[in-house]
C-alpha cells in the first residue's frame, strides 16, 4: 500500500518529531507554559491553511465517496480548532493576530501551493503525513501520560480513536488517488521536513 | 524611473539592500567564486525560474488588460532564459534535474501560493520586486571575468526598461497589502543568495 510504502521510508522524520525536545517536553510535561501557548497560536494559523487545502482537494474530486471523505476530514479540522479555541480562551491567545513564524509559513505556503496548483495525489500526499505524524506522536506520549498531565488534553485528541480514524480514512484515499511517482514521495517527505521545522520552529518563538 | 526611486523600494527601508547584496555576488564579479558555488546558483536559478514562469502565467491569467503586452513579453523572455540557462548547464555539466534546496523551494511556494491567494494588483508588486531586486542585483557589478555575460544579461539596458514598465504597472494598480509581499520578496531574495553562496 501507497501509504504505508510513503511513512517507512519516512519514518526516520517522524522518530525525529517524536526525539525532538520540544515534542519531548511536551510528553513529559515539562514545556514551558509561554512555548506552549504559541505553539498553540501557529498550529491555529496552520490548520486554517490545512482546511482550505482539503477544500480544493474537496472541490478537486470527482467521486462521491472522496468527497465524502473530505467532508469528514474538513468537520476532524474544524473539531481540531475547537480545541485549540478553548486553548485560546484559557491561556489568553488571540487567535485573530497570530503571525506565522518562518517554519510556519513555509509549511503553509507548501499546503497551499500544492492544493491550488498540483495534483490531487500530491496534495492528499502532502495532507497525510500530519495526520499519520499526529497520530503516532499521541500514541507514544500517551503511554506515560499521568492523570495529572498538563497537557493531556492534548496528548488524548491525537491518541484518540477519532483522530486514528481519520487519519486512516485519509491513507486509504491516498492508496485510491496517488501513484508511486517522484512527486508524490517529494511531497509526502517534504511535509514530515516541515512538522519537524515546525517544532524547532516552536522552540524559538 | 529607475527602479530605486519605486515608493515599494522605498519603503522596504533596509531590506533592500540585505536583498541586492552579496558576497556571491562580490566573489562573481571578482572571478574568485568557487565553481561549486555558481554551479549550484546556476541550478537552482533555474528551478527558481521554471517555478516563475507558472506564477507569471496565473498573474498574466488574472491581470486586467492594460498589463497583457508587458506580462506576455515577460513570458516569452523567461522561457528564452529556460533555453539559455539550459544551454550553459550542458557546457558546465550541471545537472538540473535535481531536487530545490529548501531555500528555493520556499520562495517559490511563497510566490505560488500568492499567485492563486492574492489578487493581481498585489502580484504585480511581487513581480516588480523579484525583477528589480534582481536588476539592482547584478548592475551594482563590473561585468569582467569569467562571469561577464551572466553580469551584462541582468543589467542590461532591456532588463531595465522591462523593469521600470513593471514598476508604472504596479503604481497604477495599487494595493494596500502591496508592500507586505512586496518585503516579503525581499526576504526570500536575501535568503536566495545567502542559500548560493553557503549552499
Amino acid at each position: 500500500m501507497l501509504h504505508d510504502i510513503l511513512w517507512r521510508s519516512n519514518l526516520h522524520l517522524a522518530q525525529s518529531c517524536l526525539a525532538h525536545p520540544f515534542v519531548q517536553a511536551l510528553g513529559d510535561g515539562t514545556l514551558k507554559a509561554d512555548l506552549f501557548r504559541a505553539f498553540v497560536a501557529q498550529d491555529a494559523f496552520f490548520l486554517r491553511a490545512f482546511l482550505k487545502a482539503y477544500a480544493l482537494a474537496l472541490a478537486r474530486s470527482d467521486e462521491t465517496e472522496s468527497i465524502t471523505v473530505f467532508y469528514e476530514l474538513i468537520g476532524g479540522v474544524l473539531e481540531e480548532l475547537k480545541l485549540h479555541r478553548t486553548y485560546a480562551a484559557e491561556l489568553g491567545i488571540d487567535l485573530g493576530s497570530v503571525v506565522p513564524n518562518a517554519a510556519c509559513r513555509a509549511y503553509t505556503d507548501f499546503l497551499l501551493r500544492t492544493a491550488w496548483h498540483t495534483s490531487l495525489g500530491e496534495t492528499v500526499a502532502a495532507m497525510t503525513p500530519c495526520m499519520r505524524l499526529y497520530a503516532y506522536l499521541g500514541g507514544e506520549l500517551v503511554l506515560k501520560c499521568s492523570q495529572q498531565h498538563p497537557y493531556r488534553r492534548w496528548i488524548e485528541t491525537y491518541s484518540g480513536e477519532e483522530f486514528e480514524r481519520l487519519a486512516g480514512r485519509l491513507e486509504a484515499l491516498l492508496d485510491r488517488v496517488g501513484a508511486d511517482t517522484r512527486e508524490v514521495r517529494d511531497s509526502y517527505r517534504y511535509a514530515l521536513q516541515c512538522e519537524l521545522d515546525f517544532f524547532s520552529g516552536a522552540l524559538c518563538p | 524611473m529607475a527602479a530605486h526611486d519605486h515608493a515599494l523600494v522605498r519603503n522596504a527601508g533596509p531590506r533592500w539592500d540585505e536583498a541586492t547584496r552579496s558576497p556571491f555576488l562580490d566573489a562573481l564579479a571578482a572571478g574568485s567564486l568557487a565553481e561549486d558555488a555558481f554551479r549550484r546558483w546556476l541550478a537552482q536559478d533555474y528551478l527558481f525560474a521554471k517555478d516563475l514562469i507558472a506564477f507569471q502565467a496565473v498573474l498574466l491569467a488574472k491581470a486586467p488588460r492594460d498589463c497583457h503586452n508587458l506580462l506576455v513579453g515577460g513570458l516569452t523572455a523567461l522561457d528564452k532564459e529556460m533555453a539559455w540557462f539550459e544551454s550553459h548547464a550542458v557546457r558546465l555539466q550541471v545537472n538540473l534535474d535535481i531536487a530545490p534546496h529548501s531555500t528555493c523551494r520556499r520562495y517559490t511556494d511563497f510566490l505560488m501560493r500568492c499567485a492563486y491567494t492574492q489578487p493581481s494588483p498585489v502580484l504585480l508588486g511581487v513581480l516588480f520586486g523579484v525583477e528589480a531586486s534582481y536588476l539592482a542585483a547584478w548592475s551594482a557589478l563590473l561585468p569582467s571575468g569569467p562571469y561577464a555575460e551572466f553580469i551584462e544579461r541582468w543589467s542590461s539596458a532591456e532588463f531595465a526598461k522591462y523593469v521600470a514598465a513593471l514598476g508604472e504597472l504596479a503604481n497604477r494598480h495599487p494595493h494596500e497589502a502591496a508592500q507586505e509581499h512586496f518585503n516579503e520578496v525581499l526576504a526570500h531574495e536575501r535568503e536566495f543568495w545567502k542559500m548560493s553562496w553557503e549552499g
